[in-house]
């Protein structure tokens, strides 16, 4: 009934994280506008993409941050984290020790996004690029499956940006537990009837650049 | 230049931010971001008190630093040459030479005062004066002299306790060995060398002898203890003590000194022609030792030979020097060399009588002079006058090579103190007119020498003077190479010192970047004034580009403090606390270190640093070590800008905190804060324009990390906003609580929006759009406009963020206007059969509210503000009504609202949205639905039911024929109904007994009035009736607009008419009905074929309206009929 004057955008940030060439921007690019480039560049610092959403009959604008994976953008890349809603920890499956820095890559969030509880929070592990030839696969899903499971029962799903496999499963994926995290968080809120630890959970739209 | 343009910079930044801030917001860090913002301008300032304050207090200090050993080599010399002087032998000479003045100055000057000068220069005591004068006086000139040269000697027996001896030679003729003639003394040695020169008369060649005797100076007292002596009485004062002393002892022969040896040469033993030969020493005492042997050239003239002439001069030079100095005492910085009055007229009467050429006095005048300069430094300009009229003669070879000698024997002693002079150069913090000519007199003496070739056995460098130089290994450097190296010494040795003398007491990281900012300071103010003052002269005279020299060695110097430390300091950085996404203000560290402005400050000088040094020498400056300086502080940045939002955050809330909501002047509508908020922006892109970051990927990034704070700010500011007018614009009156929109709330929205409206602008101030311009430069035209993309959905994200935070506050005040309404509405509603006054209560508090509204905000987001109300009025209505429903409210309760809606609709011109509106027009039709009467209602059933009448394309229950006319004159309506046609038959035989009963709707309106039936015609569903009615009405009920003919198609049951079967109906609007005179026939009229029909449903929103009131009984009936014809019929059909 309210004019489009007066409408709200809900936002939603979502970060992707990985080493560099495993195809973070191809994951994002491939989602938001369904295209595939063969020949990207490697990503200055930061990059975002909007995408609309319907979540729960909720119109929500998923802000896509794309970060640098190399190393040498790390103190560009860090700054950006806070503030985030989902993270999209990324690995190649030809590539192991894209793999080997999932760690490192999820410390480096929870530590410099400085959210209270890292197991509280929506991670997603994508093993891209299965497009490849199962010789070149360095990566197993059992071998990635596992480390999800030591790493606090992180879900897991495998992608191909350039054959267009599971992307948009991927986000869906990590928003529908966004949204059941939301969801418990305000079932606590109000059974507990205590005051929310975290202000930032509840202010879904002010998600970019939440204070 | 850059200083002005910086300054101008500073300035026109700080104009912009505006003059109405609160200065208390500013208060709470201390004008953290002020101090990042003008670090430049407090500078500027500080530096010049600085280099005043350095002016008295360090240079000084710095200036002492004499080198010691050159003192002591310096004071030898002196010492050797006052000792060697014939102060006797000369004084006669002079004498003789004033009593024969030639030329010009005989007459004028009087012989006598001459004499006194020459008394007092000499020290003559009155006995020994006129002695000298009365022997000089009865003196003719020698007819013979004997030239000797006293070369050097070897292998000297030594004297004194350390194994050497301080030897000089005392030469004298046999037959006058009251006339002595003494060599100087050379110390430490027992291989002396003299070259020097004398001729003596020798009246009897052939009976005299030549007696030379070689001596120890004092044994009893070393040279270095003579020095000791001495020392306490600098200057010219000091010498003069000295040769005073040693004045006596030559004359009176009465000295301590010891003889090494001696030698007699009978005279005719030497040539007519001359020759130099070694003669072995010899000591009456003891015969067996060996006492060495000296060289000595010897031969005889009729002239004094030239080269006495020329030593005498300089002996004669000196003492007049000295007596100058101390009684005539010439400015030393501006003296140019020349003497007056007796000493200038002793001087010329010995050159000329001596033959001398302008040459030799010159190169007197180098020699001696520089002598003096070693102990009592003069100015650097007459040097280079004098070196001017000396290189022509010596490039001509007008000396003789141990004049060549002298030559360089003296410029090897003017050197270090010129070298000492570059030296010592950026000591001096404001260069005075008279040090920039020194400078180029101590270049352009430089110039001429670099010009000459030095003579071989010449060591103008020794390393125990010349440390400092670089070459040390390689061969005798030039003189050239020499001032490259004092230069760069000098640079480096000046660093070496700032750094040691503003070395922190205490070390820590602050006290060392506060360290590090101090020397990069200096150092920039040190090649400033280099360049202001030092770098022509050095050009213009040798081509020489001192600041660029300097600048290398700086950069060198200063990458190797700086960037180790940056680094160390940048990677220990303290992580800022956040709380959740905010900073956590309360555990602020306040440690300055923490707050990271020593390292912007460094940052900062670095960066004036490097382009003061880019503009000096603007191709190659990327081999500066310092053009990377960036990079060490690379992750210092993050940091900066985490500190930046940690600030902003803190001042926001206190900006926040001190607006006294009102609006700051007559011409805006908001508060102070978004004016506060805004200048800390602004200060944030000052910081941001300072930090200049070179590198254009950074560049980016950091851009877009800027751009997410400032909206995380703004986000901030609206949260903050909206704490602050929460509790406002409660009230409590006679009508009970209420909420009234003040003008705070009004502003409050206009801040957020104010804020929110810098964002876009702020975009452009950042720079972005060089940025993206360098990127497609740096990268290519894709990435960059990827990267644009990238910042232009950072910025419309954040503006609309913002937006959403006033949309909030809106909709809070709506909110909070809420249960006024719903009173204001439902008390409205209640009020049955009074005048129209219902709404007034409602009306005057929108009214109020959004007159409010209206006169403060934007029109923007008055529309806003009017959509979202309305957005809430509405479903307060809806509320009300679904209420008023449930509670079955009197239809005057539904009429009520329906007016208010009306009204509403209008008042927040909300026609065009509501049209076509599903929900509004669903919320119309009840209220209309229910404001009416029943009868009203049943009326509109019959008219629903008419329509859908109308709109039935396929008759399944069949059609009626009938002719109609109303004959208005006489209120009579006049109808023939013809036949029916496909009844639906009732009966289970597939067939019925139908007839049709007229009458007019609505039935309160027409009751009395006849209800005309046909006859029943068995068995058909095709009846012809061919039957006319005439109805009587009334007038009125003839005119009634809305009334209906109502046909009804029945079934005759075998029980009868009582229980007929409704079979079909049809309607017809009354008004529908053509209007004749009584003479025209029905059959006249044209035949009207009606659709039959029946209630279909019962749930249009007329029906359910009827259904609502079933606790009435026009109501109850009316659908009880209503449903047995539907009833009825499907009963039949069984």
């Amino acid at each position: 009934m309210s004019g489009k004057s007066a409408h709200k955008n809900c936002l939603l940030k979502v970060i992707i994280l990985g080493d560099g060439g495993v195809g973070k921007s191809c994951l994002m690019n491939r989602f938001v506008n369904n295209h595939f480039d063969d020949h990207s560049f490697h990503t200055i610092g930061v990059e975002f993409l909007n995408k609309e959403m319907k979540i729960k009959n909720e119109m929500y604008t998923l802000q896509i941050w794309d970060t640098a994976g190399q190393e040498r953008f790390k103190s560009l890349r860090t700054p950006f984290y806070r503030g985030s809603d989902i993270c999209m920890l990324t690995y190649a499956v030809d590539d192991k020790s894209s793999f080997q820095s999932l760690g490192m890559w999820k410390n480096e969030f929870v530590y410099y996004s400085d959210i209270k509880d890292g197991s509280a929070f929506p991670f997603v592990v994508v093993a891209n690029k299965v497009d490849i030839s199962e010789e070149k696969r360095q990566v197993s899903e059992v071998e990635a499956r596992n480390w999800c499971k030591e790493n606090g029962d992180l879900p897991y799903i495998e992608t191909s940006a350039k054959d267009a496999i599971n992307v948009d499963v991927a986000f869906n994926m990590a928003v529908d537990i966004w949204s059941q995290l939301e969801a418990e968080m305000d079932k606590q809120g109000m059974s507990n009837d205590t005051i929310r630890i975290d202000p930032n959970r509840n202010g879904k739209r002010e998600a970019c650049c939440g204070l | 230049m850059e200083e002005e343009i910086w300054k101008k910079y500073v300035r026109s930044m700080s104009e912009e931010a505006g003059a109405t801030l609160d200065l208390r917001v500013q208060e709470i860090d201390n004008g953290w971001f002020e101090r990042f913002g003008t670090i430049l301008k407090d500078r500027n300032d500080e530096e010049i008190t600085k280099s005043c304050t350095v002016d008295t207090g360090e240079a000084p200090k710095a200036i002492e630093d004499e080198v010691p050993e050159i003192e002591t080599d310096e004071a030898k010399i002196i010492i050797s040459d006052v000792v060697g002087l014939n102060i006797e032998e000369l004084y006669r000479v002079v004498l003789y030479e004033i009593i024969h003045t030639v030329g010009a100055d005989s007459d004028n000057n009087d012989k006598e005062s001459l004499f006194q000068y020459l008394q007092d220069a000499f020290k003559m005591d009155e006995e020994k004066h006129s002695e000298a004068l009365a022997e000089v006086r009865e003196k003719e000139a020698p007819s013979i002299l004997l030239n000797v040269e006293v070369i050097q000697a070897k292998e000297l027996y030594p004297k004194d306790a350390n194994g050497l001896s301080d030897p000089f030679v005392t030469l004298y003729l046999n037959h006058n060995s009251s006339h002595r003639y003494n060599t100087s003394v050379k110390t430490e040695t027992l291989n002396p060398c003299w070259e020097e020169y004398f001729s003596l008369p020798a009246e009897d060649a052939s009976e005299d002898s030549l007696v030379v005797e070689v001596w120890d100076f004092d044994p009893a007292e070393t040279v270095s203890e003579k020095i000791g002596k001495f020392s306490g009485v600098k200057g010219v004062r000091g010498l003069r003590k000295l040769m005073k002393e040693i004045a006596i002892t030559a004359s009176t022969g009465k000295h301590d000194n010891e003889m090494i040896g001696v030698i007699s040469i009978p005279l005719k033993s030497i040539p007519s022609s001359g020759h130099v030969k070694w003669f072995s020493l010899e000591k009456k005492s003891s015969r067996t030792t060996k006492r060495g042997a000296i060289q000595l050239k010897l031969g005889f003239s009729s002239e004094k030979n030239n080269q006495v002439a020329a030593q005498e001069h300089r002996h004669l030079m000196r003492l007049i020097v000295l007596q100058e100095m101390e009684h005539n005492k010439p400015d030393l910085q501006t003296w140019d060399g020349s003497f007056e009055g007796p000493a200038d007229i002793i001087l010329r009467q010995h050159a000329a009588q001596s033959g001398l050429r302008p040459a030799d006095e010159k190169m007197a005048q180098w020699v001696e002079f520089i002598r003096l300069h070693t102990n009592q430094p003069l100015n650097f300009k007459m040097f280079s006058s004098i070196i001017l009229s000396v290189t022509d003669p010596l490039n001509n070879g007008l000396y003789s090579d141990d004049e060549m000698k002298l030559f360089w024997d003296g410029t090897k002693r003017l050197l270090p103190s010129i070298f000492q002079g570059i030296r010592k150069l950026r000591k001096t913090y404001t260069p005075d007119k008279n040090c920039l000519i020194q400078l180029d007199a101590m270049l352009s003496i430089i110039a001429e020498l670099s010009k000459l070739e030095v003579a071989d056995n010449i060591d103008l460098f020794p390393s125990s003077i010349y440390g400092w130089l670089q070459n040390g290994e390689k061969k005798a450097p030039t003189i050239l190479e020499c001032l490259d190296d004092a230069i760069k010494q000098s640079a480096s040795e000046w660093f070496v010192q700032l750094v040691e003398s503003t070395r922190p007491a205490e070390v820590s990281s602050e006290n060392l970047l506060q360290h590090a900012v101090k020397i990069t300071q200096q150092v920039r103010g040190d090649l400033q004034r280099s360049i202001e003052h030092f770098d022509k002269i050095f050009y213009t005279r040798l081509k020489v580009q001192y600041a660029i020299m300097s600048y290398r060695i700086y950069d060198e110097k200063i990458a190797e403090l700086v960037e180790p430390l940056v680094t160390e300091v940048c990677s220990t950085m303290k992580q800022l606390k956040f709380k959740g996404n905010t900073p956590d203000i309360e555990n602020a560290d306040v440690d300055p270190l923490t707050m990271g402005t020593s390292l912007f400050e460094l940052y900062l000088a670095l960066q004036r640093c490097l382009m003061l040094g880019q503009g000096l020498f603007p191709v190659g400056s990327d081999d500066f070590k310092m053009s990377k300086y960036h990079i060490w502080f690379y992750k210092g940045v993050r940091h900066w800008l985490d500190m930046a939002v940690f600030k902003a955050t803190q001042r926001i809330a206190k900006a926040v905190e001190l607006d006294d909501l009102k609006p700051v002047d007559n011409m805006t509508k908001f508060s102070s804060s978004p004016v506060d908020t805004r200048s800390i922006f602004h200060q944030i892109k000052l910081f941001w324009n300072q930090l200049a970051w070179p590198d254009v990927e950074n560049s980016f990034t950091f851009v877009a990390k800027i751009m997410d704070d400032i909206c995380r700010c703004s986000v901030f500011y609206a949260e903050k906003m909206g704490e602050k007018v929460a509790s406002l614009g409660d009230v409590e009156n006679s009508f009970g609580k209420s909420f009234v929109i003040t003008n705070e709330w009004c502003l409050a929205v206009n801040n957020i929006d104010h804020v929110r409206q810098s964002i876009q602008p702020f975009t452009h101030e950042l720079g972005v759009d060089t940025i993206v311009k360098n990127l497609s430069e740096v990268s290519n035209a894709a990435q960059a406009d990827h990267c644009r993309e990238t910042l232009t959905r950072l910025v419309e994200n954040s503006v609309d963020t913002v937006q959403n935070k006033i949309i909030e506050l809106m909709e809070t005040m709506a909110m909070k206007m809420s249960p006024s309404i719903k009173r204001f509405l439902l008390e409205g509603a209640e009020i049955i059969n009074q005048d129209n006054n219902h709404l007034d209560r409602l009306m005057s508090y929108l009214e109020e509210n959004v007159g409010t509204l209206y006169s403060q905000l934007s029109d923007e987001n008055f529309a806003r503000i009017l959509a979202i109300l309305w957005d809430n009025v509405y479903n307060i209505l809806r509320e009300t009504v679904a209420d008023g429903l449930e509670r079955r409210r009197p239809p005057v309760f539904f009429e009520n609202l329906n007016t208010t809606l009306d009204l509403l609709v209008s008042f927040f011109k909300q026609k065009e949205t509501v049209e076509g509106n599903e929900s509004y027009k669903k919320i119309k039709t009840d209220i209309q639905l229910h404001g009416m009467s029943t009868d009203q209602l049943i009326l509109t059933y019959y008219l629903e039911r008419l329509s859908e009448q109308t709109a039935l394309n396929n008759p399944s229950y069949g059609m009626m024929t009938v002719k109609m006319q109303l004959i208005l004159a006489h209120s009579l309506l006049r109808i023939e109904i013809l036949n029916c046609r496909n009844l639906l038959p009732t009966d289970s035989n597939g067939s019925c007994d139908p007839y049709v009963k007229i009458q007019l709707l609505p039935e309160e309106k027409f009751s009395g009035v006849t209800k005309p039936r046909t006859k029943i015609h068995k068995k058909t569903i095709f009846p012809l009736f061919d039957e006319t009615f005439q109805i009587q009405l009334s007038k009125e009920q003839a005119e009634m607009k809305s009334a209906l003919v109502h046909f009804v198609v029945k079934d005759q049951d075998f029980l009868g008419i009582m229980s007929s079967q409704f079979v079909a109906e049809s309607f017809i609007p009354l008004a529908d009905i053509p209007i004749t005179t009584m003479e025209t026939s029905i059959h006249e009229m044209k035949q009207v074929h009606l659709q039959l029909t029946k209630p279909t449903s019962f749930d249009s929103d007329v029906f359910l309206a009827l259904e609502h009131r079933s606790g009435e009984k026009l109501a109850r009936d009316f659908i009880k009929r209503q449903k047995a014809k539907v009833h009825q019929n499907n009963n039949g059909k069984h």
